[in-house]
């Protein structure tokens, strides 16, 4: 194998071909004022391929995925979500939201509505579903991550694992091609982690494609296809979680690695 | 004892301050006494009392506003609908008689006294039937919460239905009494009313405007804030006064009662712009991005994300916004020579039988005590509000 | 990478999202600008029919009227009147803002006295005052009090035999001098003692004695206004009744006292409730360092939670100010002859009204800016000098 093949973030896991590619980010940049965040970034997720994002903070690694559903817009390069390009082009957008779910550190679940209202909201305000559909598929999709009773209650009354559940459930609702998960358990106490932890490692098995952007390796090790390490906005090495965490190549891979580990 | 020794005579410095200050509140509060009961001649005030409450409506549709009282009483008892009980011992009956006490005390005192003043059958029977709404209206709602069939009614049919009677009064008081000839106390009320209603949209619109990430939009709705919050409302009364037909086409000639609340729409809506500002910026911003995460527009956004949430989380400063525009209704009268309590109240000093009686403090005192009493419970209801919603911008 | 479409689609114009973006506001920006055409354009018709002019030259016509207590001629063009009412403004807004933050202050300290009289008592004042309208206050002072209550000229009170009070107004005692001189001497007086309590601010820094900066620099300017005094020759005036009016000393309008005492007192029931609100955010633990470091109340007062409570109270009392200056128009009410009234009047004497009320309201705009200006940088100044 090339030197190449641990820093190339474009090769997919398996042997997938480019045809089954579900994101690509091809030569990406962004800068914030005079912050460069990403910096000639190459990436693809593979359909079914769970892969996971670490690096220190300020590596970019928020900003990549969050290039990836329009919340932050690149200023160069081209990304691709499942064939349609990311551009200014509005409709293009809306598609990409469509078919990308994001889960975030804070849960950002919308107080004001009930727990169903908030699954619901997705699939009837977006897909147009009737009322009804939509809140059957919610108490369906909260029943999967397990707290189908909280239903009717409000974000607030919920613990922190469970509001996450809720929103993991919320962007399951749109049925998306893609998951996100900007760090999701970096904002709960040590024991809701697990329980969230273990219905994304559901979702993983069920063959849903995400990118994981996270501290806990133990979870990579179990369910990532990929790890990329980001470092100052650039694809530092690539590998497998053994790969990656046992036998690092890179220097600054090795420095990261060794102040968590 | 130890209260008193602690809250009043702490040190010898302290039950100084005790004594002097006491002895000062016991004066003012004998000259008030005095005033009210034994030199007062609320003469003045007896018989103008119809003009002073509301002008020179109309005698023989006087029984509208009878009515839409009544229906309002009703409307508020029953939509108000049976507060949860999310304690444990739900409070006992005494309890919630104080309660009741200590927050409509004052309106019933008032409204007793109103009736003293005016001193005939009719407007006992009025303040009887007024109780009588009010209770009804208690009634239906706790009907509502024990059978079966009146509470499977959804909430958004059984809310208007409520409203139907209260609104119809008010409707039909409109169109049968020419709004010129309405005056005194029910103008002040009328005015804020109308004006704090047409303000709420244009000032959400200039909330989300200044709000924009649109520089143009930005820059309009900033404009138009900041414009009107440096002008003094009385200088714009006046200007309307004067000033205001020659912006509508030729032939239309503006009543006062037009132009005032014209003004007062365009002045609030510039002060609302703010206080919903301040809601719209307690919003975290994850919560717009995780609606546009899931693909919502930005319409869709704004009308289910942010501003009910917004709009929910500044009702006590919107409460004391409209407090603010009631209170400020009485430059009208001298802007615009709306006929509105205050001016009443100064032109019935002026009358054949009363003039040069110095009979102002009378004819103060009782305005003054109606406009308190108005305010008072507003913001006493207000922080209630406040306290219940648990919310609280500053 | 070979997968990538050729070249990146451009979207067509009405889904381009920023061109989107511009045609909304361009969008919005026409409508705004439809309108404000309209209301010209009505404007322009109904003044060709009425023959009313537009612009401003109505300045330069006689005022004819006199202002009391001034002493503008009635042929002095309009323009003079206007700067007279500026300065009446300024001198009540001023005078105003000054006394009401000190009112304010003193009654939102004491609701949160431990004393439950002096409680009470500001509470009493502050909810009695807060829920009236200004109005209805400034009626009542001018109708009530100045006009009713107060004595006629020939039964004038004189209380403490320094001050004569009538219905025409207060007199108080006043010097007889050079106003300039005098301001010089006082503005004098304030910069030494400035240097005064710094310079014994530095010696106590360095000998760790009290500083005692109060004591000092108090006398400091007593001394130098009184020896400036003295040597400028400048003497007391008692104001005394003569005939049917007052002579000797200052008299202050009645309409001038009835507005500034209703503004005084309405703004500092805000202030009150400002100031007890910032007192009661400045955290807790404060107020227990404070203790823990053994000082005494005066000096937990003076130098921790006063500051802190000042810093986070300024905002909202520049506020206040604002309200109070924008509130000072009501005089109009009350024949005192600020901005206000003398606009209502030139235009009652026919000079036209959408200029002249336009040019009132740019008027009150450029106060309101330059009071907002001054307290951003009072605000700056505070936040900068805890850091």
């Amino acid at each position: 194998m090339s030197k190449d093949v641990f820093t190339d973030a474009t090769i997919m896991s398996g042997d997938r071909s480019d045809d089954d590619a579900i994101v690509v980010m091809d030569n990406v940049y962004k800068r914030f004022k005079d912050f460069e965040a990403l910096k000639k970034v190459n990436f693809k997720v593979g359909r079914q391929e769970v892969v996971v994002v670490i690096g220190p903070s300020g590596s970019g690694k928020s900003t990549l995925i969050r290039c990836i559903n329009r919340l932050e817009e690149h200023d160069d390069g081209r990304i691709f979500v499942d064939g349609t390009e990311l551009t200014q082009d509005i409709r293009n957008i809306q598609e990409i939201r469509k078919e990308t779910g994001m889960v975030f550190q804070n849960f950002n679940l919308f107080p004001h509505l009930s727990i169903l209202t908030n699954v619901a909201m997705g699939p009837r305000q977006v897909r147009r579903m009737p009322k009804a559909t939509a809140e059957a598929l919610a108490l369906e999709l909260l029943t999967r991550v397990k707290i189908p009773e909280q239903a009717d209650k409000y974000p607030s009354q919920l613990s922190g694992g469970q509001q996450q559940r809720v929103a993991i459930a919320r962007a399951l609702a749109m049925k998306p091609k893609v998951m996100l998960f900007d760090e999701p358990t970096s904002a709960l106490d040590p024991e809701m982690i697990n329980e969230v932890l273990d219905v994304i490692k559901e979702l993983a098995r069920d063959g849903m494609t995400m990118v994981v952007v996270t501290h806990e390796m133990g979870f990579a090790r179990e369910v990532a296809d990929r790890v990329v390490f980001m470092a100052d906005g650039e694809i530092v090495e690539v590998g497998t979680p053994e790969q990656l965490f046992d036998h690092p190549k890179e220097e600054r891979t090795k420095q990261f690695l060794s102040q968590i580990l | 004892m130890t209260w008193v020794r602690r809250n009043l005579f702490r040190s010898v410095g302290d039950s100084l301050l005790t004594l002097v200050f006491g002895a000062l509140a016991l004066y003012v509060l004998w000259g008030v006494i005095e005033f009210v009961f034994i030199t007062g001649r609320w003469e003045i005030i007896q018989v103008n009392l119809k003009l002073l409450l509301v002008g020179r409506f109309p005698e023989e549709l006087l029984w509208l506003v009878s009515g839409s009282l009544m229906a309002l009483g009703f409307w508020v008892a029953a939509a108000g609908g049976v507060a949860k009980h999310t304690s444990e011992k739900p409070p006992s009956v005494g309890a919630k008689i104080w309660n009741g006490i200590q927050r409509f005390g004052l309106l019933a005192g008032v409204g007793i006294l109103l009736i003293v003043l005016s001193a005939d059958w009719d407007s006992v029977a009025l303040g009887a039937l007024i109780v009588a709404a009010i209770v009804a209206g208690r009634l239906v709602a706790l009907a509502r919460n024990k059978i079966g069939a009146l509470s499977r009614i959804p909430g958004w049919v059984w809310q208007p239905l409520l409203a139907v009677a209260p609104i119809t009064l008010i409707a039909l008081t409109l169109s049968q009494a020419s709004i010129d000839l309405w005056g005194g106390f029910l103008i002040n009320f009328y005015i804020a009313i109308i004006s704090i209603f047409l303000s709420f949209p244009l000032g959400v619109l200039l909330a989300l405007g200044r709000k924009s990430t649109l520089p143009i939009i930005r820059l309009i709705s900033t404009t138009y804030i900041e414009l009107i919050r440096g002008a003094p409302l009385f200088v714009l009364l006046l200007l309307a006064g004067v000033a205001l037909e020659f912006f509508v086409p030729p032939d239309l000639s503006p009543g006062s009662i037009f132009r005032a609340v014209t003004v007062f729409t365009l002045f609030t809506a510039a002060y609302v712009a703010e206080v919903v500002r301040g809601g719209l910026q307690s919003i975290s911003r994850g919560q717009t991005e995780a609606g546009k995460a899931l693909g919502l527009s930005t319409t869709k956004l704004t009308a289910l994300i942010t501003l009910p949430q917004a709009l929910r989380n500044v009702i006590p400063a919107q409460i004391g916004q409209f407090i603010s525009l009631f209170k400020d209704t009485t430059l009208a009268g001298v802007a615009l020579n709306v006929v509105d309590l205050l001016n009443v109240g100064t032109a019935v000093t002026k009358q054949d039988d009363f003039l040069g009686q110095g009979l102002i403090y009378e004819a103060l005192a009782f305005v003054g005590l109606l406009f308190w009493v108005g305010a008072y419970f507003m913001s006493r209801e207000s922080q209630r509000l406040e306290k219940r919603l648990g919310v609280g911008l500053r | 990478m070979s997968s990538l479409p050729s070249a990146p689609s451009k979207p067509p114009i009405w889904r381009d999202i920023r061109v989107l973006r511009w045609a909304f506001q361009l969008l919005v920006l026409a409508l705004v600008m439809a309108m404000i055409y309209w209301l010209y354009s009505n404007y322009q018709a109904n003044v060709a029919k009425s023959n009313i002019p537009t612009n401003l030259l109505f300045l330069d016509n006689p005022a004819n009227f006199t202002i009391p207590g001034n002493d503008l001629d009635q042929s002095q063009p309009v323009r003079d009147a206007f700067v007279q009412g500026f300065y009446n403004t300024l001198r009540v807004a001023i005078v105003g803002i000054v006394l009401t933050t000190i009112l304010g202050t003193l009654v939102g300290i004491a609701r949160l006295s431990r004393n439950f009289m002096v409680r009470a008592i500001a509470t009493a004042y502050v909810e009695l005052v807060r829920n009236i309208p200004l109005l209805v206050l400034l009626t009542f002072m001018n109708l009530a009090v100045v006009l009713q209550t107060f004595p006629r000229i020939e039964n004038a009170w004189l209380p403490l035999d320094l001050f004569v009070v009538s219905n025409r107004g207060i007199a108080i005692p006043w010097f007889e001098g050079s106003g300039t001189v005098l301001l010089t001497v006082l503005a004098g007086a304030l910069i030494a003692t400035w240097i005064v309590v710094k310079l014994r601010g530095r010696s106590s820094d360095s000998t760790g004695k009290p500083a005692r900066g109060l004591l000092f620099g108090l006398s400091t300017f007593v001394i130098l206004v009184i020896a400036g005094w003295i040597v400028f020759g400048y003497n007391w005036v008692l104001p005394f009744v003569d005939d049917r009016a007052t002579s000797g000393g200052l008299r202050l309008d009645p309409s001038f006292f009835a507005l500034l005492v209703t503004l005084v007192v309405y703004t500092s029931s805000h202030i009150a409730e400002i100031v007890r609100g910032s007192i009661q955010a400045v955290p807790s633990g404060q107020a227990e360092a404070a203790d823990a470091l053994a000082l005494s109340g005066g000096q937990k007062m003076l130098l921790v939670v006063l500051p802190q409570a000042f810093r986070i109270a300024m905002p909202a009392l520049g506020n206040q100010f604002l309200n109070l200056i924008k509130n000072s128009s009501l005089g109009a009410t009350i024949s005192y002859f600020e901005l206000t009234q003398i606009a209502q009047i030139t235009v009652g004497n026919g000079s036209p009204a959408v200029p002249a009320f336009t040019l009132t309201l740019l008027v009150y705009l450029v106060i309101s800016l330059v009071t907002s200006v001054i307290v951003n940088i009072a605000n700056r100044r505070l936040a900068l000098v805890e850091r």
